[in-house]
């Protein structure tokens, strides 16, 4: 059986988002890097994201964005952009590895973004026709499974303890992060039983009995997918070569 | 006479701990047989479970003495692939048995590990589907369905696997009167075709499918008489 949910098969867009995430980390130039996050936001509404939602992610971490500015600065010397009496709090060349930083992360996230467009089995066959050992791709596919059950089993225990009478809202900063520690124990011993359970279903069920294991559903890459993977190749060598020369 | 289960003097010692969790076990279950073991939580229930479905062999969770036997030939003696292909177990949470984005992909994940062809391996969605009677559910979420819809899932998971032999490990605890039903019904469906089966229970209320009872209490197996205790 042929997958033909998407359009695009998962491996074009992986290919995408390895890409952009190495041309993110590779480059430093301000210019070039605002340049690859307008490139990404396109090719993520081309892949079908929704635009309002891609602004609310990046909305939601502006503050830890702004956190980064200011404490890159904070730690870099240079010319002082920002001093309270002999107190430097902004340098110019810590604020542009701030912001350098805040677009970097900008471009991986809305990157990532893009491989959500296909389902967590399209993209474990993906990596599985990708030779890659199917033990890791369905390590990526369960982590992915899991993670909205441990955000419940953390809400779980942080309503356990607001029942008990705390008022997580009306208690200092310090006194609440205290609290948060408490949460930590149960949720890591709920999600290590939860994960033996999960191994075991998984084992009786025959998982990692051959060294293979055959697939009922294939990927079949079209010509538009080559044509895709071709042109982010050939646009990231440019990239590439521009900021090099 | 050759029996599909056969449990002889079954002990077992989880490393951990100082005294035996199954104290010399005997029991046997034939074709088309549905044998249910009660007993308290903390009694070796799903201990007995995980040693006759030959999860403990692999994991090596603890030492076990005595001999388990299906259809004839000790456990010992059967590889992984042998044991799998002959036993089905349905367990209790429903959550951390399906880790597939949509049912079908859930039902084939067995065959797939067994390295089924392709044809096969559609054959027996279309058949686990159809005996748990969720055709409509294919391609949904498994995350999005009941309780008592998660564990029919679990159980065509498991018998698109085609085993002879079904343990059901506390497989109706977190389900609703409805979804008990459901199971109930093909469980019963499962014993007319000639499959084994075990369950093991503590609602004494899910007792009325069984042909035989009997109780897990202190690590030893008693004939049933009504009472756990």
């Amino acid at each position: 059986m042929l997958i033909r949910e998407n359009k695009i098969d998962p491996r074009t867009k992986l290919t995408a988002v390895i890409l952009i995430s190495s041309l993110a980390v590779l480059i430093k130039d301000i210019a070039l890097l605002l340049g690859i996050f307008s490139i990404t936001f396109i090719i993520a509404l081309g892949f079908g994201n929704n635009p309002l939602a891609l602004f609310k992610k990046l909305k939601k971490l502006a503050l830890l964005f702004m956190a980064i500015i200011i404490i890159q600065s904070s730690f870099s010397s240079g010319i002082p952009l920002l001093r309270i009496g002999s107190i430097t709090l902004l340098t110019i060349d810590g604020f542009t590895k701030g912001i350098l930083l805040a677009i970097r992360m900008c471009i991986i996230i809305i990157s990532a973004t893009i491989i959500s467009t296909s389902s967590p089995r399209e993209i474990v066959q993906g990596l599985i026709q990708w030779k890659i050992p199917y033990e890791i791709a369905f390590m990526v596919s369960i982590g992915i499974r899991f993670l909205p059950l441990f955000v419940d089993e953390i809400k779980d225990t942080v309503n356990a303890i607001q029942l008990r009478g705390i008022e997580l809202d009306k208690i200092p900063i310090g006194k609440r992060m205290k609290i948060y520690s408490y949460v930590l124990m149960p949720v890591v011993a709920t999600t290590l039983m939860k994960s033996k359970r999960l191994s075991i279903a998984m084992e009786s069920k025959g998982f990692g009995i051959y060294p293979r294991r055959s697939s009922f559903k294939r990927l079949k890459l079209s010509k538009v997918d080559y044509l895709l993977m071709a042109a982010f190749l050939v646009g990231a060598f440019t990239i590439v070569t521009v900021y090099l020369g | 006479m050759k029996y599909t289960i056969e449990v002889k003097d079954l002990c077992f010692r989880y490393y951990s701990k100082e005294e035996d969790t199954l104290q010399g076990i005997n029991l046997k279950v034939e074709k088309g047989e549905v044998l249910t073991i009660v007993g308290l939580s903390g009694n070796g229930k799903s201990t007995l479970c995980h040693c006759i479905s030959g999860i403990f062999n692999h994991l090596d969770k603890g030492s076990l003495r005595g001999e388990i036997l299906l259809n004839g030939r000790s456990l010992k003696d059967l590889s992984r692939v042998d044991i799998i292909k002959q036993i089905g177990i349905v367990f209790q949470d429903p959550d951390t048995q399906l880790f597939s984005p949509t049912v079908e992909d859930e039902i084939a994940f067995g065959p797939e590990n067994l390295c089924l062809e392709t044809d096969v391996i559609t054959y027996r969605i279309d058949d686990a589907l159809r005996v748990v009677g969720m055709e409509e559910f294919r391609f949904s979420n498994p995350n999005h369905l009941s309780g008592g819809q998660k564990q029919l899932i679990a159980l065509a998971s498991v018998l698109s696997l085609e085993p002879e032999i079904f343990i059901f490990d506390e497989a109706m605890s977190q389900v609703d009167k409805a979804g008990k039903l459901l199971i109930k019904n093909k469980i019963k469906a499962l014993k007319k075709q000639g499959k084994a089966i075990i369950m093991i229970e503590h609602d004494l209320s899910n007792l009325d499918i069984s042909d035989r009872v009997m109780v897990l209490r202190e690590g030893k197996l008693f004939d049933f008489n009504g009472s756990l205790s």
